[in-house]
C-alpha cells in the first residue's frame, strides 16, 4: 500500500511538473527574428549555434519530461516488475534537470556531465527498446498485432533515446566554431533538421500504432499522424535544400506544437470518457489514453524551431 | 421490479443514473404497424430498424428496464434476476438447465447478460444439408448473410483481430480486440502445441470508447450483467436507436396471446402489464420471444380456425429444438490464472468448425477461454460432486484454474421440443415443457472435442485435468425457416407461411445452429427481416 501510495504521488508530481513544464516551453514565441533574439541577452552577442543548443537543451528537457511522466505510469501499471523498469525514471529525471541547465547555459563548450547524461539516456533508450522488443516476442502470439498493441510499446524507449539524442546533438553543437558549425559531415543546421525529422517520424510511427488500436474512435486522432508526417518532411526539405527563410515550414511546426498541447487536453477528455472519469483517476489515468504522450511533438517541434533557426543563418 | 418504468412518454435513460429519455406512445386501441414480442437480440435490433425505416412500432417485453450503471451489482446471487427463471417442466433424456446460460428476462433479452461472443456462421452451413450431408439448408445464401453481419459489427462496434483465421475475408471489425488475458494465452499455448490456429474472439464489448459506452474495465461480471455499459447489449445500442426513432417499448409487459381475426390475419397481441390484461392492436405480430416462449406464445394463441396454434401448418412450432453442447475441460495451471478479469472467452479455436477430416459426426465447435465467477465456479465443483473440506480445497485452486469449453452444433431432432403443460404460471399461461435428448451424432461431436481440449490443455501446461460434461448452452429451432411450408414455419423473410401478417425474428427460426453462439447470426437476420419488410412494403405487399 505504501508504495502504492508512493508511485501514486510521483506520478502527480510528475504530471503536475509536466504540465508546468509544458505551459513555459510552449508559451516562449520560437519566431523572433535571430538577431532580435541575440541582443535580448542583455546586450551580449550569443553566437547563433549556442542558442540553437540552448533551445535543442530545451527540448531534450520537455521530452525528457514526457517520457519520465509517461513511464512512471505505464511502469507503475507494471508494478515495477523489473527493477529495470526505475532505469527510464531515473535517466529522464537526469535528461530533464541536464536540459533545464542547458538551457540557461550559454558557453560556448560542451558541459561533460550534462553530455554523460544524454549518453545514458540515449543507452537507456536503447536497452529499453530491446527490453520492450523482447516483451513482445516472449509473449505467446510473437510479432502479432495483439503483442504490439498491448506488450510494452515498442516506440516508447525511443523517446527516451530522442531525449538523450537531442541533448547531445545540443552538446556537440556548442564545441562547433560559431562560424560554419558542423555536425556529421554536414552543417549543423541540416543535422539538427534532419535528427527532428527522424524524431517526429518515430513518433508517429508509435502514435499510429496506438491510435490504430483505439479504432480511431475520434477524428482528430487523425491529426497527430498527418500533421507531423508533413512538419517531418519539411524538416528533411530544410536540411537538404538550400538555406532560405521558410514562413510555412516555421508555422507548421508551430501548429505541431499547439497539436502537442492540444492532444494533451483531448487525452485528459479520454479519461474523463473512461468509466469513472476523473474521479477515478487512480485507474484511468493508468488505463486511459497516456496524459503525458502528446507533447513529445511539442519538444521536437520546437527543436525543430531552433534547428530552423539555425539553418536558415548557414550558407 | 413491480411497477413498470417506460410510461408516461418517457423511458429509462440506460446511460445515465435515475436518468430518463423521451419516448413516443401509441394509445392501445391505435392500430399501429408492428406489435413485436421480445427485445432482446431478434426484437430490438427489428423494433429499432422498422422505426427507423418510419413503421410506428410497439415492443413487449416481459423483462423490466434496469440502468446497468446503478442497478447492477456484483454479486452473482442478486444478478439472476436478468435470467428467465419462471417455472417450466424440463424432461427428456438430457433435461436442459434452464436460466443464465440460455435465456434472459429483461428489456434487451439475454443480450444484457450474454458473454459478447459474435461470430459469423461458416458460409458451407447455411446449405450444410446440401454441402454437409446433415441438417437442413437455410433459404438464405450466405454472401447476403455477410453484408448483414458486417452490418451488425458495425452497430455493436466488435472488438476483434485484424485477421480472422477462419472463413472467407470479412471487414475489418471495428474496434481492435482486446488484451487477452492469462486464461487465453492458454488457449493459445495449447492450439500452438496441438498445430491449430486460434484467435482473439471477436466480442461485443467496446476496446475504446464508443458514444456514451466507456471502454471495457474488465471487471468480468459480464455474464452477470455489465454495469458500465461497455457491453453492445441491445439494451445499449438497439434500444436506444429505436426510441429516438419513434418506436414505444414497453417492460414488464407479458405477451399471453396473439388474436387472429376471421380471415386468419393476426389483429393484435394480448398482454399483462401492471396487474391487467391489455390488447394492442397492430397490422403486424412479431414473435421474438427466443426458442421456448416463442413457440409457447405461438401455442397458447391456438383458437377455432389455428387449433394447433399460430403458424403451424406444418406442425413444427415446437420441434427441433437445438441446444448447443457446452462442455468443458478444466485443470490447475502453476502460474496465476485468474480468469475472471476481463471477459470470460478472450480467445478462441474455431478449427473444428471449419475442418472436416478426421471426424465421426456432422457438425463442428469451438471452443474458447473461461473466466468462470467464484459462485459459479463452486456450483461447478457441486456439479462434480465436492462438498465441504474437498470443495474448500478445491476452491483454493481457484485462481490458478484455467478451462476451454465448447460451443458445439447439435442436431435438429423432432423429438426435441416446446409444448405445452398442463400446470401455470403467474400470469394462468399454461407453462412451457421443455423435452431435449442429444442423439448419437452430438454425443460424438462432444466426445472428440473433449478428447482434443484434454489433449491441448494438457500441452498448455494444464494439470489435474478433469471433464465437465453436463452443460448446455443457447437454444434455437422450434419454428424454422424454409423454402417450403410443408417443413418449415416461417420463410426467408421470417414471414410465416400461414398468417402472412405474422413474423418471426429470433434464434427460433435457425434450421441448423452451427458451432458459434447464435447471437450475431440472430441479429443479422433481424436486420435482413427489417431490409424485407421494408421491399415488401414497398411493394404494396405487406
Amino acid at each position: 500500500m505504501k508504495q502504492r501510495v508512493r508511485s501514486d504521488t510521483t506520478m502527480l508530481l510528475a504530471l503536475g511538473g509536466m504540465a508546468l513544464a509544458t505551459t513555459v516551453l510552449g508559451a516562449r514565441k520560437p519566431a523572433r527574428p535571430p538577431r532580435q533574439a541575440l541582443r535580448r541577452q542583455a546586450g551580449r552577442e550569443i553566437p547563433m549555434h549556442i542558442a540553437a543548443a540552448s533551445r535543442f537543451n530545451h527540448s531534450s528537457s520537455l521530452l525528457a519530461l514526457s517520457v519520465l511522466a509517461d513511464s512512471a505510469v505505464e511502469h507503475y501499471r507494471g508494478s515495477f516488475k523489473n527493477p529495470a523498469m526505475f532505469i527510464p525514471l531515473v535517466s529522464a529525471s537526469l535528461s530533464f534537470f541536464a536540459g533545464l541547465h542547458g538551457g540557461h547555459d550559454r558557453r560556448a563548450a560542451s558541459h561533460p556531465v550534462r553530455h554523460g547524461i544524454y549518453a545514458f539516456a540515449a543507452v537507456a533508450g536503447i536497452v529499453g527498446t530491446g527490453f520492450h522488443i523482447y516483451n513482445v516476442t516472449k509473449r505467446t502470439g510473437g510479432w502479432s498485432w495483439n503483442n504490439l498493441f498491448y506488450a510494452a510499446p515498442l516506440g516508447a524507449p525511443t523517446a527516451l533515446l530522442l531525449s538523450g539524442g537531442l541533448g547531445a546533438i545540443g552538446e556537440r553543437l556548442r564545441d562547433q566554431p560559431a562560424e560554419d558549425p558542423h555536425l556529421l559531415g554536414m552543417p549543423a543546421g541540416s543535422a539538427l533538421a534532419l535528427a527532428v525529422s527522424a524524431g517526429l517520424l518515430g513518433t508517429v510511427g508509435e502514435v499510429g500504432l496506438l491510435h490504430f488500436r483505439g479504432a480511431f474512435q475520434h477524428p482528430a486522432m487523425y491529426a497527430p499522424v498527418i500533421i507531423p508526417p508533413v512538419a517531418a518532411a519539411l524538416m528533411a526539405q530544410t536540411a537538404l535544400t538550400r538555406p532560405r527563410p521558410r514562413p510555412r515550414t516555421r508555422w507548421w511546426l508551430r501548429l505541431t506544437a499547439g497539436l502537442g498541447l492540444l492532444g494533451m487536453g483531448f487525452h485528459a477528455r479520454g479519461i474523463a470518457r473512461c468509466q469513472g472519469g476523473w474521479r477515478n483517476w487512480s485507474q484511468n489515468i493508468p488505463s486511459g489514453p497516456p496524459l503525458p504522450a502528446p507533447p513529445s511533438f511539442t519538444a521536437l517541434a520546437l527543436a525543430g524551431l531552433a534547428a530552423l533557426r539555425l539553418r536558415q543563418t548557414e550558407k | 421490479m413491480q411497477h413498470p418504468r417506460a410510461r408516461d412518454r418517457r423511458a429509462p435513460d440506460v446511460f445515465r443514473k435515475g436518468g430518463w429519455v423521451p419516448m413516443r406512445e401509441y394509445p392501445c386501441d391505435e392500430e399501429v404497424d408492428f406489435v413485436i414480442v421480445g427485445t432482446g437480440a431478434g426484437g430490438a435490433t427489428l423494433a429499432c430498424r422498422l422505426a427507423e425505416q418510419g413503421f410506428k412500432v410497439v415492443a413487449l417485453d416481459a423483462g423490466a428496464w434496469w440502468r446497468p450503471l446503478e442497478e447492477f451489482a456484483s454479486d452473482e446471487a442478486h444478478q439472476q434476476k436478468l435470467y428467465w427463471t419462471d417455472e417450466r417442466i424440463c424432461d427428456g433424456e438430457n433435461p436442459l438447465k434452464m436460466g443464465g446460460n440460455n435465456s434472459g428476462k429483461a428489456v434487451g433479452g439475454s443480450t444484457v447478460h450474454f458473454a459478447m461472443v459474435s461470430l459469423r456462421f461458416r458460409p458451407e452451413w447455411f446449405k450444410c444439408r446440401s454441402l454437409l450431408g446433415y441438417g437442413a439448408d437455410w433459404p438464405i445464401d450466405w454472401r447476403e448473410m455477410w453484408h448483414y453481419y458486417d452490418e451488425v459489427e458495425q452497430a455493436l462496434s466488435i472488438a476483434g483481430p485484424i485477421n480472422y483465421p477462419w472463413g472467407p475475408p470479412r471487414k475489418r471489425y471495428p474496434y481492435r480486440s482486446h488484451e487477452l488475458n492469462a486464461a487465453a494465452l492458454v488457449l493459445a499455448r495449447g492450439a500452438e502445441a496441438m498445430g491449430t490456429a486460434w484467435s482473439a474472439t471477436p466480442l461485443a464489448t467496446v476496446s475504446a470508447p464508443q458514444g456514451k459506452s466507456p471502454p471495457c474495465v474488465y471487471r468480468g461480471f459480464c455474464v452477470a450483467g455489465c454495469a458500465t455499459n461497455a457491453k453492445q447489449s441491445a439494451l445499449v445500442t438497439w434500444i436506444p436507436r429505436a426510441l429516438k426513432a419513434g418506436a414505444e417499448i414497453r417492460d414488464l409487459a407479458m405477451a399471453g396471446r396473439i388474436e387472429t381475426n376471421d380471415v386468419g390475419r393476426a389483429v393484435g397481441v394480448e398482454y399483462f402489464r401492471d396487474g391487467a390484461w391489455r390488447f394492442q392492436r397492430a397490422r403486424n405480430v412479431v414473435v421474438a420471444g427466443y426458442a421456448i416462449e416463442t413457440p409457447r406464445l405461438l401455442l397458447l394463441s391456438a383458437n377455432h380456425r389455428f387449433p394447433d396454434g399460430l403458424a403451424n401448418s406444418s406442425g413444427l412450432v415446437g420441434k427441433n429444438l437445438m441446444v448447443q453442447s457446452n462442455q468443458a475441460v478444466w485443470g490447475v495451471m502453476d502460474e496465476e490464472i485468474r480468469g475472471y478479469k476481463g471477459p470470460p472467452s478472450l480467445s478462441i479455436n474455431e478449427h473444428w468448425n471449419y475442418e472436416d477430416k478426421g471426424k465421426d459426426f456432422f457438425g463442428g465447435y469451438a471452443y474458447m477461454s473461461q473466466g468462470p465467477l467464484p459462485a459459479g465456479w463452486a456450483s461447478t465443483q457441486n456439479g462434480r460432486g465436492l462438498w465441504g473440506a474437498e470443495l474448500s480445497r478445491e476452491m483454493q485452486k481457484y485462481n490458478h484454474q484455467a478451462g476451454l469449453k465448447i460451443v458445439g452444433e447439435t442436431l435438429p431432432q423432432e423429438r426435441n421440443r416446446v409444448t405445452l403443460a398442463d400446470e401455470k404460471d403467474q400470469y394462468g399461461l399454461p407453462i412451457a415443457r421443455i423435452t431435449y435428448a442429444f442423439c448419437d451424432n452430438d454425443k460424438k461431436l462432444i466426445a472428440h472435442s473433449l478428447h482434443f481440449m484434454e489433449q491441448a490443455l494438457e500441452a498448455a501446461g494444464g494439470k489435474e485435468i478433469w471433464r465437465q460434461e453436463d452443460d448446455t448452452c443457447h437454444l434455437n429451432g422450434t419454428a424454422r425457416m424454409g423454402d417450403d411450408p410443408r417443413t418449415s414455419v416461417v420463410n426467408a423473410d421470417c414471414r410465416s407461411w400461414d398468417i402472412p401478417n405474422l413474423w418471426i425474428c429470433d434464434g427460433s427460426v435457425f434450421p441448423t445452429v452451427g458451432g458459434v453462439n447464435p447471437s450475431l447470426t440472430i441479429q443479422a437476420i433481424a436486420c435482413r427481416t427489417a431490409d424485407r419488410i421494408h421491399a415488401i412494403a414497398q411493394r404494396g405487399e405487406l
